[in-house]
């Protein structure tokens, strides 16, 4: 069992790479926006294996809505495309 | 002591939602619009869910299943927020 | 260029160190305690009442670190605040939301204030307390602001319940200061472990932060909004 979470952590963990290499390297900065979700999303489930299910929860709480709208609130001001 | 799931369940649990995980994320990396990628995370989101369940299931905690139910309450509220962003209507 | 590559290998190191930590540490809890943690788990239950023990230690044990979160988070609010008076939005057209919307979103919003104060409610029996229940409760205010029309909460009314909440958990701490000598002491009696009523002062300062956070939120997504 033990070592089967530890399969799934290590495919999350290329997920989460990959997630992060599409926010560094996106010039659109709604897709930045959802990537940084996914990036929410897996470290809630890395902070549940790692014991910490408060923290789980908090990181749940705040990536599910609330990091979205703000950073969407930004982008209505500050413009959609990243310009070289 | 975490509760003993006999066989090949976990396996295939485990299993399939790896799968789920790589198509989806196939999709957001590919697709060409930005609703593809919204619906990508979506679904990841819903994958999320299921995983966070699955794993209070191999701890055997049900407290664990807290966290699951604020994705579910919650998970809706950014992509309606996206696309509400996307008509113009933040 | 350069400083691309160096931020490459930063992040490849942490993650190598991150992916090791979890590989040699990997069945968690099995290793032995020592020092201040092992009387937080061995002793905590008796001397604080509270089942989940990390909110004894948030709350209590380092309650003064709490009170310090709960000051970043108001000059947070207040600094978006002053940045952003000036700012005002040019009036266009914006497309109405549909109907679905509408109505999803006005059945919703009780069901998902109730979720939040169930979450800062059962902060010393479950995980949670008041951070993310705040947070929930300020992502319900965010989904009428996306989905209504004529939705806006009266700020004045946000700033008092902001204010009250943080004066009130001054006071509590100041209680125990003078009950029991030393600042957040729980000095409230301490029940039967594993009930709601249980566990002193925790559930009415998870209470208090819960009222706080989310009233805190919600002014900074209004303000947002209104730019």
């Amino acid at each position: 069992m033990h070592s089967l979470i530890l399969f799934m952590v290590l495919g999350l963990s290329l997920v989460l790479v990959v997630a992060t290499l599409v926010i560094w390297l996106s010039k659109d900065l709604l897709v930045a926006i959802l990537a940084s979700a996914i990036v929410s999303l897996i470290a809630s489930i890395f902070f549940l294996v790692l014991q910490a299910p408060d923290v789980a929860i908090t990181e749940a709480a705040i990536g599910a809505g609330l990091t979205t709208g703000i950073l969407l609130y930004a982008m209505k001001i500050a413009g959609r495309y990243e310009d070289d | 002591m975490p509760y003993e799931i006999h066989g090949l369940m976990p396996f295939i649990y485990v299993g399939l939602i790896m799968l789920g995980v790589v198509f989806s994320l196939i999709r957001f990396l590919v697709g060409p619009t930005a609703p593809d990628r919204v619906v990508a995370t979506d679904i990841l989101t819903t994958i999320t869910t299921v995983v966070l369940v699955v794993l209070a299931l191999f701890f055997d905690r049900q407290i664990y299943l807290d966290v699951a139910l604020v994705y579910a309450v919650l998970a809706f509220t950014a992509v309606v927020a996206i696309a509400r962003f996307l008509e113009g209507g933040l | 260029m350069i400083r691309k590559i160096v931020a490459f290998i930063f992040a490849f190191y942490f993650g190598f160190i991150l992916y090791s930590f979890i590989y040699t540490h990997f069945p968690f809890g099995e290793r032995p305690l020592k020092g201040v943690a092992a009387h937080y788990v061995e002793k905590g239950v008796q001397e604080e009442g509270a089942t989940n023990i990390v909110t004894s230690i948030v709350t209590l044990y380092r309650g003064f670190d709490t009170l310090g979160e709960v000051t970043v988070l108001f000059l947070a609010a207040t600094g978006l605040g002053l940045l952003l008076a000036g700012w005002k939005e040019e009036e266009k057209e914006k497309p109405e939301p549909t109907l679905i919307m509408e109505t999803t979103t006005k059945y919703l919003f009780p069901l998902v204030l109730l979720f939040g104060s169930y979450i800062f409610i059962h902060g010393h029996l479950t995980p949670g307390g008041g951070f993310p229940a705040g947070v929930v409760i300020a992502t319900g205010y965010f989904m009428m602001f996306i989905a209504q029309k004529e939705f806006k909460p009266s700020e004045y009314l946000l700033s008092a319940t902001e204010s009250f909440a943080g004066t009130l958990y001054v006071i509590t701490g100041l209680l125990g200061l003078a009950l029991a000598f030393s600042f957040l002491a729980n000095v409230a009696p301490l029940g039967v472990p594993n009930t709601v009523f249980s566990a002193g002062i925790i559930p009415i300062i998870y209470i208090i932060i819960g009222f706080k956070v989310g009233s805190e939120m919600t002014g900074i997504l209004q303000h947002m909004k209104e730019v």
